[in-house]
Protein backbone atom coordinates (compact mmCIF):
# COMPACT_ATOMS: atom_id res chain seq x y z
CA UNK A 1 0.00 0.00 0.00
CA UNK A 2 2.55 2.68 1.12
CA UNK A 3 4.65 1.52 -2.10
CA UNK A 4 1.43 2.25 -4.36
CA UNK A 5 1.69 5.89 -2.76
CA UNK A 6 4.74 5.93 -3.25
CA UNK A 7 5.02 5.41 -7.20
CA UNK A 8 1.69 7.74 -7.19
CA UNK A 9 3.86 10.18 -5.68
CA UNK A 10 6.40 9.69 -8.26
CA UNK A 11 4.23 9.58 -11.31
CA UNK A 12 2.51 12.94 -10.27
CA UNK A 13 6.42 14.58 -10.16
CA UNK A 14 6.89 12.63 -13.56
CA UNK A 15 3.69 14.60 -14.77
CA UNK A 16 5.16 17.86 -14.07
CA UNK A 17 8.62 17.05 -15.51
CA UNK A 18 6.30 16.23 -19.08
CA UNK A 19 4.69 18.90 -18.69
CA UNK A 20 7.82 21.40 -18.57
CA UNK A 21 9.11 19.14 -21.33
CA UNK A 22 5.94 19.49 -23.23
CA UNK A 23 5.62 23.32 -22.93
CA UNK A 24 9.14 23.45 -24.17
CA UNK A 25 9.06 21.32 -26.93
CA UNK A 26 5.79 23.32 -27.94
CA UNK A 27 7.45 26.79 -28.38
CA UNK A 28 10.82 25.39 -29.69
CA UNK A 29 12.87 27.16 -27.09
CA UNK A 30 16.64 25.99 -25.84
CA UNK A 31 15.58 25.63 -22.01
CA UNK A 32 15.88 22.72 -19.77
CA UNK A 33 12.30 21.37 -19.56
CA UNK A 34 13.13 19.87 -15.75
CA UNK A 35 13.54 23.88 -14.74
CA UNK A 36 10.13 24.28 -16.65
CA UNK A 37 8.48 21.47 -14.21
CA UNK A 38 10.27 22.56 -11.37
CA UNK A 39 8.84 26.27 -11.90
CA UNK A 40 5.27 24.55 -12.46
CA UNK A 41 5.46 22.24 -9.33
CA UNK A 42 6.83 25.41 -7.30
CA UNK A 43 3.75 27.52 -8.29
CA UNK A 44 0.91 24.49 -7.81
CA UNK A 45 2.52 24.07 -4.11
CA UNK A 46 1.93 28.07 -3.32
CA UNK A 47 -1.06 28.05 -4.95
CA UNK A 48 -1.98 25.18 -2.64
CA UNK A 49 -3.31 23.09 -6.05
CA UNK A 50 -1.29 20.82 -4.73
CA UNK A 51 -0.87 19.52 -1.50
CA UNK A 52 2.94 18.93 0.12
CA UNK A 53 1.85 15.54 1.60
CA UNK A 54 0.54 14.37 -1.85
CA UNK A 55 3.53 14.48 -3.26
CA UNK A 56 6.68 15.07 -0.65
CA UNK A 57 7.50 11.40 0.09
CA UNK A 58 7.36 10.33 -3.43
CA UNK A 59 10.03 13.78 -4.22
CA UNK A 60 12.11 12.69 -1.81
CA UNK A 61 12.24 9.38 -2.35
CA UNK A 62 14.10 10.48 -5.66
CA UNK A 63 16.46 13.38 -4.57
CA UNK A 64 17.70 10.55 -1.70
CA UNK A 65 19.07 8.99 -5.00
CA UNK A 66 20.16 12.01 -7.25
CA UNK A 67 23.60 11.28 -7.43
CA UNK A 68 23.03 7.57 -8.51
CA UNK A 69 21.25 8.97 -11.39
CA UNK A 70 23.85 11.24 -12.72
CA UNK A 71 26.93 8.79 -12.11
CA UNK A 72 26.09 7.57 -16.01
CA UNK A 73 27.02 10.92 -17.10
CA UNK A 74 29.92 11.30 -15.19
CA UNK A 75 31.21 8.01 -17.09
CA UNK A 76 31.17 10.05 -20.45
CA UNK A 77 34.52 11.73 -18.87
CA UNK A 78 36.36 8.32 -20.77
CA UNK A 79 35.49 10.06 -23.75
CA UNK A 80 37.03 12.65 -22.73
CA UNK A 81 40.94 11.65 -21.96
CA UNK A 82 43.10 13.04 -24.36
CA UNK A 83 41.36 16.14 -23.93
CA UNK A 84 43.05 16.67 -20.14
CA UNK A 85 45.97 15.09 -21.21
CA UNK A 86 46.86 17.75 -23.60
CA UNK A 87 46.13 22.09 -22.91
CA UNK A 88 43.00 20.72 -20.67
CA UNK A 89 45.10 20.75 -17.58
CA UNK A 90 44.44 24.57 -17.81
CA UNK A 91 40.63 23.85 -17.60
CA UNK A 92 41.05 22.73 -14.11
CA UNK A 93 42.93 26.09 -13.53
CA UNK A 94 40.23 28.12 -14.75
CA UNK A 95 37.32 26.14 -13.21
CA UNK A 96 39.30 26.01 -9.76
CA UNK A 97 39.30 30.52 -9.76
CA UNK A 98 36.19 31.04 -11.53
CA UNK A 99 34.99 28.67 -8.69
CA UNK A 100 36.72 30.74 -5.63
CA UNK A 101 35.39 34.19 -7.37
CA UNK A 102 32.18 32.58 -7.12
CA UNK A 103 32.53 32.09 -3.77
CA UNK A 104 34.00 35.30 -3.00
CA UNK A 105 31.19 37.30 -4.41
CA UNK A 106 28.38 35.30 -3.62
CA UNK A 107 29.43 35.00 -0.22
CA UNK A 108 30.54 38.97 0.19
CA UNK A 109 27.30 40.19 -1.51
CA UNK A 110 24.82 37.92 0.43
CA UNK A 111 26.09 38.62 3.82
CA UNK A 112 26.67 42.73 3.62
CA UNK A 113 23.05 42.74 1.81
CA UNK A 114 22.08 40.86 4.92
CA UNK A 115 23.91 43.00 7.34
CA UNK A 116 22.45 46.06 5.79
CA UNK A 117 18.89 44.46 5.89
CA UNK A 118 18.76 43.82 9.17
CA UNK A 119 20.21 46.90 10.66
CA UNK A 120 17.64 48.82 8.97
CA UNK A 121 14.73 46.87 10.54
CA UNK A 122 16.19 47.17 13.65
CA UNK A 123 16.44 50.92 13.44
CA UNK A 124 12.55 51.45 12.58
CA UNK B 1 19.28 -8.09 -29.47
CA UNK B 2 19.28 -10.18 -27.09
CA UNK B 3 22.80 -9.04 -26.12
CA UNK B 4 21.80 -5.69 -26.03
CA UNK B 5 19.47 -6.58 -23.48
CA UNK B 6 21.73 -8.59 -21.68
CA UNK B 7 24.90 -5.88 -21.71
CA UNK B 8 21.78 -3.10 -21.17
CA UNK B 9 20.97 -5.32 -17.22
CA UNK B 10 24.36 -5.84 -16.63
CA UNK B 11 25.59 -2.13 -16.60
CA UNK B 12 22.62 -1.17 -14.96
CA UNK B 13 23.41 -3.76 -11.96
CA UNK B 14 27.05 -2.95 -11.89
CA UNK B 15 26.22 1.01 -11.62
CA UNK B 16 23.23 0.76 -9.33
CA UNK B 17 25.51 -2.20 -6.90
CA UNK B 18 28.82 -0.07 -7.22
CA UNK B 19 27.02 3.10 -6.01
CA UNK B 20 25.31 1.41 -3.13
CA UNK B 21 28.77 0.35 -1.91
CA UNK B 22 30.27 3.02 -2.53
CA UNK B 23 27.83 5.13 -0.46
CA UNK B 24 28.42 2.80 2.25
CA UNK B 25 31.76 3.24 2.49
CA UNK B 26 31.32 7.22 2.23
CA UNK B 27 29.10 7.45 5.20
CA UNK B 28 31.54 5.17 7.47
CA UNK B 29 34.48 7.70 6.41
CA UNK B 30 32.76 10.62 4.96
CA UNK B 31 36.01 12.33 3.10
CA UNK B 32 35.80 13.96 0.25
CA UNK B 33 37.49 12.09 -1.68
CA UNK B 34 35.17 9.00 -1.66
CA UNK B 35 32.50 11.24 -2.58
CA UNK B 36 30.63 7.88 -4.27
CA UNK B 37 29.55 9.38 -7.29
CA UNK B 38 33.70 9.98 -8.00
CA UNK B 39 34.49 6.37 -6.75
CA UNK B 40 31.80 4.96 -8.54
CA UNK B 41 32.77 6.71 -11.96
CA UNK B 42 36.56 5.42 -11.56
CA UNK B 43 36.10 2.14 -10.87
CA UNK B 44 33.46 2.36 -13.64
CA UNK B 45 35.70 3.89 -16.34
CA UNK B 46 38.34 1.24 -15.13
CA UNK B 47 36.05 -1.70 -15.98
CA UNK B 48 35.50 -0.27 -18.96
CA UNK B 49 38.43 0.21 -20.49
CA UNK B 50 40.05 -2.92 -18.50
CA UNK B 51 37.26 -4.70 -20.54
CA UNK B 52 37.28 -3.49 -23.82
CA UNK B 53 33.53 -1.60 -23.52
CA UNK B 54 32.65 1.41 -25.36
CA UNK B 55 30.97 4.05 -23.58
CA UNK B 56 27.90 3.46 -25.81
CA UNK B 57 27.71 -0.03 -25.30
CA UNK B 58 28.04 0.86 -21.35
CA UNK B 59 25.04 3.40 -22.03
CA UNK B 60 22.43 0.90 -22.54
CA UNK B 61 21.86 0.07 -19.13
CA UNK B 62 23.24 3.64 -18.38
CA UNK B 63 20.44 5.40 -20.11
CA UNK B 64 17.69 3.21 -17.74
CA UNK B 65 19.99 4.49 -14.94
CA UNK B 66 19.63 8.12 -16.18
CA UNK B 67 16.10 8.29 -16.55
CA UNK B 68 15.07 9.99 -13.49
CA UNK B 69 17.33 12.68 -13.59
CA UNK B 70 15.03 15.03 -14.96
CA UNK B 71 11.78 14.22 -12.49
CA UNK B 72 14.73 14.51 -9.81
CA UNK B 73 15.37 18.41 -10.56
CA UNK B 74 11.55 18.94 -11.02
CA UNK B 75 11.49 17.21 -7.44
CA UNK B 76 14.37 20.05 -5.65
CA UNK B 77 10.46 22.38 -5.65
CA UNK B 78 9.64 19.77 -2.55
CA UNK B 79 12.88 21.12 -0.64
CA UNK B 80 12.34 24.74 -1.99
CA UNK B 81 8.70 25.37 -0.86
CA UNK B 82 9.81 23.85 2.80
CA UNK B 83 12.09 26.56 3.01
CA UNK B 84 10.19 29.28 1.76
CA UNK B 85 10.20 31.22 5.07
CA UNK B 86 13.60 31.57 5.09
CA UNK B 87 13.64 32.79 1.50
CA UNK B 88 10.90 35.46 2.31
CA UNK B 89 12.88 36.69 5.25
CA UNK B 90 16.39 37.00 3.72
CA UNK B 91 14.85 37.60 0.27
CA UNK B 92 17.33 40.36 -1.12
CA UNK B 93 20.01 39.00 0.29
CA UNK B 94 19.33 35.72 -1.30
CA UNK B 95 18.65 36.53 -4.27
CA UNK B 96 21.36 39.31 -4.96
CA UNK B 97 23.93 36.77 -3.66
CA UNK B 98 22.81 34.41 -6.05
CA UNK B 99 22.51 36.39 -9.39
CA UNK B 100 25.57 38.16 -8.54
CA UNK B 101 27.83 34.87 -7.70
CA UNK B 102 26.12 32.83 -10.79
CA UNK B 103 26.99 35.80 -13.57
CA UNK B 104 30.14 36.09 -12.14
CA UNK B 105 31.01 32.30 -11.97
CA UNK B 106 29.73 31.70 -15.28
CA UNK B 107 31.29 34.85 -17.02
CA UNK B 108 34.80 34.47 -15.27
CA UNK B 109 35.08 30.97 -16.28
CA UNK B 110 34.43 31.90 -20.03
CA UNK B 111 36.35 34.45 -20.05
CA UNK B 112 39.26 32.88 -18.80
CA UNK B 113 38.26 29.72 -21.53
CA UNK B 114 37.52 32.26 -24.14
CA UNK B 115 41.31 34.09 -23.46
CA UNK B 116 43.35 30.68 -23.48
CA UNK B 117 41.61 29.41 -27.09
CA UNK B 118 39.37 26.44 -26.38
CA UNK B 119 37.25 25.58 -29.00
CA UNK B 120 33.02 26.66 -28.18
CA UNK B 121 32.44 23.07 -27.64
CA UNK B 122 34.19 22.84 -24.59
CA UNK B 123 33.06 26.64 -23.52
CA UNK B 124 29.79 25.58 -23.30
CA UNK B 125 30.17 22.67 -21.41
CA UNK B 126 32.60 24.73 -19.10
CA UNK B 127 29.80 27.90 -18.48
CA UNK B 128 27.17 26.09 -16.13
CA UNK B 129 29.96 24.63 -13.69
CA UNK B 130 28.71 25.98 -10.27
CA UNK B 131 24.73 24.50 -11.22
CA UNK B 132 24.09 21.56 -10.27
CA UNK B 133 25.04 18.08 -12.53
CA UNK B 134 21.45 17.51 -13.79
CA UNK B 135 20.64 20.81 -14.86
CA UNK B 136 24.24 21.77 -15.80
CA UNK B 137 24.37 18.92 -17.98
CA UNK B 138 21.20 19.76 -20.14
CA UNK B 139 22.53 23.57 -20.37
CA UNK B 140 25.55 22.60 -21.91
CA UNK B 141 23.48 20.46 -24.34
CA UNK B 142 21.05 23.44 -25.34
CA UNK B 143 24.70 25.37 -26.12
CA UNK B 144 25.83 22.52 -28.28
CA UNK B 145 28.54 21.41 -25.89
CA UNK B 146 28.65 17.88 -24.58
CA UNK B 147 26.44 16.39 -21.39
CA UNK B 148 29.21 14.21 -19.73
CA UNK B 149 32.07 16.87 -19.98
CA UNK B 150 29.83 19.49 -18.35
CA UNK B 151 29.39 16.64 -15.57
CA UNK B 152 32.68 16.19 -14.91
CA UNK B 153 33.69 20.23 -14.26
CA UNK B 154 30.44 20.71 -12.34
CA UNK B 155 32.53 17.94 -9.75
CA UNK B 156 35.72 19.62 -10.26
CA UNK B 157 33.81 22.86 -9.35
CA UNK B 158 32.20 21.06 -5.95
CA UNK B 159 35.31 19.68 -5.10
CA UNK B 160 37.50 22.40 -5.30
CA UNK B 161 34.63 24.69 -3.26
CA UNK B 162 34.66 22.16 -0.70
CA UNK B 163 38.23 21.49 0.08
CA UNK B 164 39.31 25.23 -0.37
CA UNK B 165 36.04 26.98 0.83
CA UNK B 166 36.44 26.84 4.30
CA UNK B 167 39.77 28.75 4.35
CA UNK B 168 38.75 31.15 2.01
CA UNK B 169 35.87 32.41 3.93
CA UNK B 170 37.23 32.46 7.22
CA UNK B 171 40.28 35.13 5.37
CA UNK B 172 37.56 36.87 3.98
CA UNK B 173 35.41 36.89 6.90
CA UNK B 174 32.80 35.52 5.74
CA UNK B 175 31.43 34.19 8.56
CA UNK B 176 27.24 34.38 9.06
CA UNK B 177 25.59 31.52 7.84
CA UNK B 178 23.88 33.21 5.24
CA UNK B 179 27.17 34.29 3.72
CA UNK B 180 28.42 31.02 4.23
CA UNK B 181 24.98 28.84 3.03
CA UNK B 182 24.58 31.08 -0.02
CA UNK B 183 28.26 31.15 -1.06
CA UNK B 184 28.58 27.07 -1.18
CA UNK B 185 25.34 26.55 -2.60
CA UNK B 186 25.89 29.27 -5.64
CA UNK B 187 29.51 27.86 -6.31
CA UNK B 188 29.47 24.14 -5.48
CA UNK B 189 25.77 23.21 -5.49
CA UNK B 190 25.34 19.31 -4.12
CA UNK B 191 29.20 18.84 -3.41
CA UNK B 192 29.06 22.58 -1.62
CA UNK B 193 25.78 21.90 0.35
CA UNK B 194 26.46 19.05 2.20
CA UNK B 195 29.72 20.90 3.44
CA UNK B 196 27.55 23.71 4.74
CA UNK B 197 25.63 21.65 7.06
CA UNK B 198 29.01 20.68 7.94
CA UNK B 199 28.60 24.00 9.37
CA UNK B 200 25.04 23.90 10.92
CA UNK B 201 21.70 23.83 9.79
CA UNK B 202 20.74 27.21 9.31
CA UNK B 203 24.33 27.45 6.56
CA UNK B 204 22.96 24.06 5.35
CA UNK B 205 19.55 25.36 4.49
CA UNK B 206 20.32 28.18 3.22
CA UNK B 207 23.13 26.39 0.86
CA UNK B 208 20.35 24.38 -0.62
CA UNK B 209 17.90 27.28 -0.96
CA UNK B 210 20.85 28.88 -2.88
CA UNK B 211 21.91 25.14 -4.91
CA UNK B 212 17.68 25.11 -5.99
CA UNK B 213 17.61 29.09 -7.16
CA UNK B 214 20.99 29.56 -9.04
CA UNK B 215 19.67 26.57 -11.22
CA UNK B 216 16.96 28.86 -12.17
CA UNK B 217 18.80 31.84 -12.07
CA UNK B 218 21.85 29.42 -14.47
CA UNK B 219 18.97 28.07 -16.86
CA UNK B 220 17.93 31.82 -17.40
CA UNK B 221 21.53 33.27 -17.51
CA UNK B 222 23.02 30.72 -19.57
CA UNK B 223 21.83 31.82 -22.81
CA UNK B 224 22.66 35.32 -22.53
CA UNK B 225 25.84 34.89 -21.16
CA UNK B 226 26.45 32.63 -24.26
CA UNK B 227 24.95 34.97 -27.05
CA UNK B 228 27.27 37.51 -25.50
CA UNK B 229 30.40 35.79 -26.08
CA UNK B 230 28.93 34.34 -29.32
CA UNK B 231 28.73 30.85 -28.35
Amino acid sequence: MKFLWLTLQFLLVYGFYLAGEWLVNLFNIPFPGSIIGFLLLFAALCLKLVPLRAIEAGAQGILAFLPLFFVPATVGIMSYFDLFAGSGVWLIVIIVVSTFLTIIVSGLVSQSVAGTVDKRRQAK
Amino acid sequence: MIQILLSALFFMALTVGLYFAMNVIYLKYRWNALNPVLTTTTLLVLFLLLFDFTYDTYMYGGSVVMFPLGPAVVALAIPLYKQRELLKRHFLAITLGILVGASVGMVSGVLLAALLDFPTEIISALLPKSITSPVAMQISESLGGSAPLAAVFVMLAGFSAALAGPLMMKWLRIDSPIGKGIAFGTAAHGIGTSKAFEDGPEAGSMASVAMTLSAVAGAFLAPVVALWFGL
